[in-house]
């Protein structure tokens, strides 16, 4: 259960301001979801990695974020979509020292060695959704 | 909400800089400018950047510190960053990160160390 009970919500990605509030949220979230403060700093870089992504690549975009609950363990999931040019070739982006933009090209690779699961769903043209969860044994 | 300040201090010929726990872009471009324009003013020879309070560091922050560092070392000091907390390390290295040719050092002091000790070989 997070402070205030709820379980799921989303926030705008539009601005540069809205990173950082990004990982406001996520990190109380995971905080009070029984996250410790390694895995609290994954999920928030993770965070801060894909919401600039938005923020740099397409015009705007939001985080759905969702706190779950299954038998013995406890998960957070975020759903990232923008609604830019789309991700042309997923299997390039997630190779290591790729990047359209001056960058170090870590994002995407680096993001999947942070969380326990990643999805890219991306139609070229049509904006792209990005999907990551950890899970941490519930208290 | 965002508008902490960010105040670069003069110690002899080092310049202390503290980011703050969770930097924005914003304040992270200033950090750099504002280093930028004290190692001219006061002649510096070295530049402490305490990311002890950091408790998130992306691979844009990871970017402007190491050019910071090359504008730095351009200038003719020197870099430590000290205090990197061991949460942001393990993320960091995951990540692949890394902060060019920065050192670093577990603490401020630490990192004077370092930098008196360069400074001294230098001469």
């Amino acid at each position: 259960m997070t402070m205030d009970g709820k379980q799921q919500g989303e926030l705008p990605i539009i601005s540069e301001s809205d990173i950082v509030a990004c990982r406001k949220v996520i990190r109380t979230l995971s905080t009070n979801a029984g996250f410790g403060i390694t895995d609290v700093t994954r999920i928030v870089t993770a965070v801060s990695e894909l919401a600039r992504n938005i923020y740099v690549h397409a015009e705007c975009g939001k985080m759905r974020w969702n706190i779950m609950h299954q038998p013995g363990k406890i998960g957070i999931e975020l759903i990232f979509e923008d609604n830019g040019q789309g991700i042309a070739d997923i299997e390039q982006a997630m190779q290591p020292g790729f990047s359209t933009v001056k960058s170090m090209g870590m994002g995407l690779p680096g993001v999947k060695r942070l969380m326990d699961e990643m999805r890219i769903d991306s139609i070229a043209g049509a904006g792209s959704t990005v999907t990551i969860k950890k899970w941490a044994r519930a208290r | 909400m965002f508008n902490e300040s960010l105040s670069v201090i003069k110690l002899k010929n080092i310049l202390l800089v503290t980011v703050p726990d969770d930097p924005g872009d914003d304040m992270i471009y200033e950090l750099q400018n504002k280093v930028l324009s004290a190692m001219e003013k006061y002649e510096s020879a070295g530049l402490i950047l305490d990311i002890s309070s950091v408790n998130v560091m992306d691979s844009f922050f990871a970017r402007t510190i190491s050019e910071t560092t090359q504008m730095v070392t351009l200038m003719g000091g020197h870099t430590v960053v000290a205090g990197m907390q061991p949460g942001v390390a393990i993320t960091a290295a995951e990540l692949g990160l890394h902060l060019g040719h920065a050192l670093t050092a577990l603490d401020v002091d630490s990192a004077l160390e370092m930098l008196n000790h360069n400074l001294a070989n230098a001469v």
